[in-house]
């Protein structure tokens, strides 16, 4: 007799962060029967519940929350309504026609739902992706392992920290370090701004007086056994080392906060379509990626700064795939959304069905001064300044569209601050 | 502390102590290895290409290493059948960009010909090329086709050939570097003084690779010098897979092998390789120019569809070779016979089987009392690799969790690897976060342990009954973790992983 088991579903969600919590709080009430949460980690909320600083919940649940607390509201929400979770639960195969293989300490087992939300969050950008020279000997990190490292199992991962990459976790992770103890001998970035958030280069690192070379990059780590030397270099506007500017750093430990990539293997084993820029599934408005019956929300699609936006893109997703399982696969519009001047990604790239609103989450490629953003020519909006830490986002009434055909093209103008 | 005995010690656990320990094991000699680190397989097999050559080394001045290739070659797979350890035979693809290289393609074929290889074509049909190797680059006008050619896990082969040894009656011994031997004439045996405590043998075998003249040295041996070369390559992703199917190599500016890229048993793609002269054997860094420069156009001339950044590790390997013509060392010392230097180089991956049975078969016979030349009846070639829940069709992994629950725990995504896998690599000899990750692959996929790090620190700590702060990379000095303040010290994990 076959030790598979087989599971039948409505709704299948791969992934319990913010977004898969979101998706199957929404779906509950969206009026889908039976849905089936898949986690692998002992515990639900992605990587929430190691981001014990707060900051979390200001738009989802309008109070400032720690990513622990966060966790928790949502997680009440989805018990309330039923949801139905897998913890310990890995899905490690998911074919295109919506059969999902997952494995856990009890069983291996064949989900097939009605429909899938894909939620399986980000990794961060490892040491090797970055092509460092140098040796690699113990005390090299991604500054959420550090995080990890740190807040759950209790445990440092080094004294003297040299952290590579200004992203958000970088900062929180500089100012954490230093709290415990470490000594951080620098922040360094390889393009001429900060790569996070303003709040977080004003609470982490100048409140705590940590030095940060911007148009750095490391030239070199020494060490055989565990780190000795990190050696940092000054760069020029090509990312080229500038000779003579390097300085020392007797450090033991690398962090490395370098970006996040969506996690998206089992989407390829979909056959899904995916976006070059954003590292996720391309999805219309609907949040439905080019298989049919797959839907995609949260970091999975494309980084989001904050996990409320997360959670809200992954609800959308839930409440179009309730339809998609009522059996609503009505699509009615047929627009092409596309990144123009100064825009590094737009999200939804597809336009196919007109509902109230349709929400555009968009990065630019460069620091701007008094930018104005255009949607087609429908629609701008101006901001006094436009980053590529902050994502923008814009709400367009769908009434705008119905003229639209073909193609819609999203730009940004403005003056390079930097 | 108390002596231990033996009839055959051999020093270095790389692919060639390891090797050689399993064919004496065939003798009904006792058999121990000694390893100076704390994981086998961790010096020059660690940074291997990983290719089995066919033989296309023809060089007159080194007629053991081209023997090594040829039969080499020819044995590995039934080897790597024996011991359940990832091999296949995907061919390679010299090739040409122009008429002057495709001459030397030719006067290379003619001479591996006469040296025994008749397996080779040269393939001038363009469009068959494309076929065989769909994104090779268009400008390849020819190519000299070895189907013998194969790829294996040399660290898989190291773990197969010491545990089949050790079924068959070795010791392996790890965190003991030899650092005296003396041959006492009287008792007719060598005694060696190590980190843990002194061992005697009767025959000693030099498999210490890179230092390898340092250990004759200590016999007084000094007839052989080894000369060091730093190579740095890149692992792709494993999106690739797929992407390159054979080995595709170039022609460098002598006219001989160089310049590669090649899939790996693991399903990702190897490139490389940079080659610079060196004399330090920890110089295991790569640079910029070597990378960026080097390794990365040369992999994009041969295959242009792999971009840069689907890197995901660059690293390099220090390659010992007997300085001179880089022709293996297999010989007793002078004066000592029963010292036997058993040193590889260049292709001594795919060569460590055929030489190791040149070594017992041919030249230990001339050295060794008649009494010890009695082979055991009971010689078992066969071992049984641990499972790998990656490689396992759905049923039998449903069958191993129904068995054991722990093998349905991931630890590492990116590679599938279970609880149930790391616990067994810890049973069969890993002691550190490397010793893991290279008996199961966790932490080798993309994320590059990001995930299953701390997961992989806290198993080790449990299975070996050490605090965290003790679990290392790769033995002492390369510890992962320090402990938080005293004040501010919160539970750990370990118990509940
Ligand atoms: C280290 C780190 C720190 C961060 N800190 C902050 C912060 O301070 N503030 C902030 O607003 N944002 C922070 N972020 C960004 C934040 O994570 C995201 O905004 C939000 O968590 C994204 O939610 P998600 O559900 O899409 O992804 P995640 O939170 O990553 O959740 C994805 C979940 O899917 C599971 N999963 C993936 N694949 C599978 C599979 N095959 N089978 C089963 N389960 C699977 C994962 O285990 C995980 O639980 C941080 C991100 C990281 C990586
Ligand atoms: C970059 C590179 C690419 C290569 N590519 C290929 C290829 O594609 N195909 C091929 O066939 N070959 C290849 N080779 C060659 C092949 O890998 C080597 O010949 C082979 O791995 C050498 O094995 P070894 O056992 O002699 O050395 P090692 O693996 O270095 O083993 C020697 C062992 O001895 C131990 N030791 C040293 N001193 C002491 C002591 N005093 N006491 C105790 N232990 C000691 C060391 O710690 C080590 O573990 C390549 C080598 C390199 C570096």
């Amino acid at each position: 007799m076959s030790k598979i088991i087989t599971h039948e579903t409505d709704l299948a969600i791969i992934g319990g962060g913010p977004a898969g919590l979101g998706a199957a709080i929404r779906a509950k009430a969206s009026g889908v029967k039976n849905v089936l949460l898949i986690e692998r980690s002992e515990e639900l909320g992605g990587v929430l519940p190691q981001c014990i600083h707060n900051g979390f919940g200001l738009h989802y649940f309008k109070e400032s929350l720690t990513g622990p607390a966060y966790t928790y509201k949502m997680l009440q929400d989805a018990q309330r309504a039923g949801v139905d979770f897998m913890t310990k639960t890995m899905a490690i195969r998911v074919d295109g026609e919506n059969r999902i293989t997952a494995l856990n300490r009890d069983r291996l087992l064949e989900i097939r739902p009605k429909a899938t939300i894909l939620c399986m969050g980000c990794r961060e950008r490892s040491f090797g992706a970055l092509r460092i020279p140098g040796t690699r000997p113990a005390g090299i990190y991604t500054a959420g392992t550090a995080q990890r490292l740190i807040n759950i199992e209790g445990k440092m991962p080094g004294k003297r920290v040299v952290i590579l990459g200004s992203g958000d976790i970088g900062m929180i992770m500089a100012r954490r370090l230093t709290l415990e103890g470490a000594k951080v001998l620098a922040v360094v970035e390889i393009m001429p701004f900060i790569g996070g958030l303003i709040r977080n280069e004003v609470q982490c690192l100048r409140d705590f007086h940590i030095p940060v070379y911007v148009s750095h990059t490391i030239k070199e780590v020494r060490g055989t056994d565990r780190i000795e030397k990190i050696v940092v270099t000054r760069v020029d506007q090509n990312r080229q080392y500038i000779p003579g500017t390097e300085i020392e750093f007797d450090a033991d430990t690398l962090l490395i906060s370098a970006g996040l990539i969506p996690e998206n293997e089992l989407s390829r084993m979909a056959g899904i379509s995916m976006n070059a820029i954003t590292g996720g599934p391309v999805v219309d408005n609907l949040w439905q990626t080019s298989t049919p019956g797959f839907f995609a929300g949260g970091n999975v699609v494309h980084v989001h700064d904050l996990a409320d936006y997360a959670s809200e893109s992954a609800g959308m997703a839930a409440a179009n795939a309730a339809r998609y399982i009522d059996g609503d696969r009505s699509q009615d519009l047929d627009i092409e959304v596309a990144a123009g001047a100064n825009i590094r990604y737009v999200v939804p790239n597809r336009i196919s069905k007109l509902q109230e609103t349709v929400s555009f989450y968009m990065r630019v490629t460069w620091p701007l001064a008094d930018a104005t953003v255009r949607i087609g020519d429908i629609y701008e909006k101006h901001f006094q300044f436009a980053r590529p830490s902050e994502q923008i986002r814009i709400d367009l009434p769908t009434k705008e569209l119905a003229h639209v055909h073909g193609q819609l093209i999203v730009s940004c103008e403005g003056e390079r601050a930097v | 502390m108390k002596l231990k005995s033996f009839d055959v010690i051999v020093i270095g656990a790389g692919v060639a102590g390891a090797a050689v320990a399993r064919e004496m094991t065939k003798y009904a000699l006792s058999v121990a290895v000694l390893e100076k680190n704390a994981e086998v397989a961790c010096e020059v097999t660690k940074g291997t290409h990983a290719i089995v050559h066919a033989g296309l080394s023809v060089n007159p001045l080194t007629p053991l290493k081209n023997r090594g290739e040829l039969m080499g070659a020819a044995m590995m797979g039934q080897l790597c059948a024996d011991l359940d350890v990832k091999y296949q035979r995907i061919g390679k693809l010299l090739v040409a960009f122009d008429e002057t290289q495709v001459a030397q393609l030719k006067a290379l074929m003619q001479s591996a010909k006469r040296l025994g290889l008749m397996d080779i074509e040269l393939i001038e049909d363009r469009s068959r090329l494309l076929e065989m190797e769909p994104n090779l680059n268009p400008d390849v006008i020819a190519a000299l086709h070895t189907p013998n050619t194969g790829i294996v896990s040399p660290w898989g082969l190291v773990y197969g050939l010491l545990e089949n040894a050790q079924d068959n009656g070795a010791s392996v011994f790890v965190e003991c570097a030899v650092t005296g031997i003396r041959w006492d004439a009287e008792a007719q045996r060598f005694l060696l003084d190590t980190r843990q405590g002194p061992f005697s043998a009767k025959y000693v075998v030099n498999a210490a690779g890179p230092f390898s003249d340092k250990v004759a040295a200590m016999v007084g041996d000094t007839s052989f010098q080894i000369s060091l070369t730093r190579q740095e390559k890149v692992i792709f992703d494993k999106n690739y897979q797929g992407a390159v199917r054979h080995v595709v190599r170039m022609l460098n500016n002598m006219g001989a092998p160089g310049d590669f890229i090649c899939p790996t048993v693991y399903g990702d793609l190897m490139a490389g390789v940079e080659v610079k002269p060196t004399d330090d054997f920890d110089a295991c860094h790569t640079t910029q120019p070597g990378i960026e420069e080097h390794v990365l156009r040369s992999s994009a001339r041969l295959i242009p569809t792999i971009p840069a950044s689907a890197v995901i590790r660059p690293f390099s390997g220090v390659l010992n070779q007997c300085a001179g013509t880089g022709e293996f060392v297999i010989r007793s010392a002078p004066q000592l016979p029963r010292f036997l230097n058993f040193v590889l180089g260049g292709s001594g991956l795919t060569a460590c089987y055929a030489m190791a049975q040149y070594l017992s078969l041919e030249v230990f016979p001339t050295v060794a009392d008649a009494a010890d030349l009695k082979t055991r009846g009971d010689f078992n070639p066969c071992r049984k690799d641990m499972p790998h829940v990656h490689d396992l069709e759905p049923e039998e992994l449903a069958e191993l969790i129904a068995r054991d629950p722990r093998y349905g725990h991931v630890i590492c995504r990116c590679e599938t690897v279970t609880e149930g896998e790391i616990v067994e690599a810890i049973r069969r000899g890993a002691r550190s976060v490397d010793g893991v990750k290279f008996r199961t692959r966790a932490g080798m996929g993309r994320c590059q342990g990001g995930f299953c790090g701390p997961r992989v620190i806290a198993i080790l700590s449990r299975e070996l009954q050490i605090p965290p702060e003790a679990v290392t990379k790769k033995g002492p000095g390369s510890y992962m973790v320090t402990a938080l303040r005293d004040d501010h010290s919160v539970k750990g994990e370990a118990e509940h992983v």
